[in-house]
């Protein structure tokens, strides 16, 4: 199974891949594929982390187009998935991180089974009513970063009641890496995920190419 | 001829996007915006046109020849372009283009090729999907002309402060050169071994020098 995890520069993506590899790595065969827009700097601070066999880690650089790489042409981001099972043998699971993008930017469903889309508090609290496909319609919402919430102004309650009404029965989840829980309710939901799709049970992403329904309504 | 255009368009998901082949370290040490059309000259002279020979020659033996015949126009190929970094950049878009072309393009052809080597270089990719296409020679060594000016003047774009319509008319400006050579390849009767095969011995140093920095926007 393959995980897209998709949202803004310095939302935590790389933090919560992290977080995730330590929760995840003694149950799955993992594996994680970074999109670095300028550097391999989100696969090195990976690496570093230590939370994985630095081979079990791969970098695709994507010419300054982190949407293109996954959702307009994917080819060099599944040459990187099947370049990693290859060398490591299959894996349960495959971590993609998107490089930090705008609002906009999602995965196409033949390159992730689900998508996880992560924004923090200190972009301002008002992300969720701005909307978006990601924040929509990602399989998963995570609003990051909640400890800092007070230090820079943002309603976390606020933004969590705007995201559930703009996503209905989409879940969302609060998250901050330093307080006791960690990202074990992500983890959890990242496990019940491949523990269904492992079981052959059909799970399509929420998330489809096409624009944001508010902005096509408009359009239209 | 529309399926040219197609195989043409950069937004064929074939992995393009992210080279500069080339220009963004050509920019890095000292290249200036009106030496760009320069240097799509000279790329085009040394790298394209010698490549659009492999592709047609790919596409001459890709239906009778098979896999096998295909096979030794790679060789060729690889002895033309000694560079490892370039070697392994061109096998990943080449792997790119027939996983693309596989589904977009349905044949029996492709598929035996995909089947066959998971690491075709770009060109002799593009002449199995010629083939496939019953694209003739010169439409073929013209695609692959000026998919590489089309590259490098997209790649300016983001490398050097410009007009994007001034990069659209370089290549417009080299529009006579790539038909008048589509047209020499195309006539040329001698075996492959026995046409020019150029080295651009300065692009193939820039490449490894650029694998090798910590910042860039492109692969290569």
């Amino acid at each position: 199974m393959r995980i897209g995890i998709g949202g803004p520069v310095g939302s935590g993506k790389s933090s919560l891949i992290a977080a995730l590899c330590r929760e995840l790595a003694a149950q799955l065969r993992l594996g994680v594929v970074t999109n670095d827009i300028y550097t391999t700097e989100d696969a090195e601070f990976l690496r570093a982390a230590g939370v994985l066999d630095v081979e079990r880690i791969v970098a695709v650089q994507t010419g300054c187009c982190p949407h293109t790489a996954i959702r307009d042409d994917i080819a060099m981001n599944l040459e990187a998935v099947e370049e990693l099972e290859r060398n490591q043998g299959p894996l349960d699971l495959v971590l993609v991180e998107s490089g930090g993008d705008n609002l906009t930017a999602v995965f196409s469903p033949a390159l992730a089974d689900a998508q996880i889309f992560v924004i923090d508090v200190a972009g301002g609290d008002d992300i969720p009513r701005k909307g978006g496909p990601g924040i929509a319609r990602a399989d998963l919402l995570v609003i990051n970063k909640t400890d800092l919430a007070p230090y820079v102004g943002s309603d976390v309650e606020l933004m969590l009641s705007e995201a559930r009404a703009r996503r209905e029965h989409l879940p969302v989840q609060a998250l901050s890496l330093v307080a006791p829980a960690g990202a074990q309710h992500v983890a959890s939901w990242v496990r019940e995920r491949q523990q269904r799709f492992a079981a052959g049970e059909d799970l399509p992403s929420s998330v489809t190419g096409v624009p944001d329904h508010h902005h096509s309504s408009h359009a239209r | 001829m529309v399926l040219s255009m197609l195989l043409a368009d950069g937004r064929f998901p074939a992995g393009t996007y992210a080279h500069s082949l080339g220009l963004e370290q050509a920019v890095a040490d000292g290249l200036a915006a009106d030496e760009v059309p320069g240097f799509m000259g000279a790329r085009l002279r040394l790298v394209a046109e010698p490549e659009s020979r492999i592709a047609v020659a790919a596409r001459r033996v890709a239906h009778s020849g098979g896999v096998s015949a295909v096979a030794v126009v790679e060789d060729e190929w690889a002895a033309r372009c000694p560079n490892p970094v370039l070697r392994e950049c061109a096998r990943r878009l080449g792997a790119g283009l027939l996983r693309s072309a596989a589904i977009a393009l349905p044949s029996a052809l492709i598929d035996a090729y995909r089947h066959a080597s998971r690491d075709t270089p770009r060109p002799v990719a593009l002449g199995v999907v010629a083939a496939a296409c019953d694209l003739g020679d010169e439409t073929l060594a013209r695609i692959v002309l000026y998919d590489d000016a089309a590259t490098v003047a997209s790649a300016a774009l983001k490398l050097l402060a410009l007009d994007p319509a001034q990069a659209s008319r370089w290549v417009a400006d080299l529009a006579a050169w790539i038909d008048d050579a589509a047209r020499e390849v195309v006539a040329d009767a001698r075996p492959l071994t026995e046409q020019p095969a150029p080295a651009a011995v300065g692009l193939e140093l820039g490449a490894t020098v650029h694998a090798r920095r910590r910042e860039r926007l492109f692969v290569t």
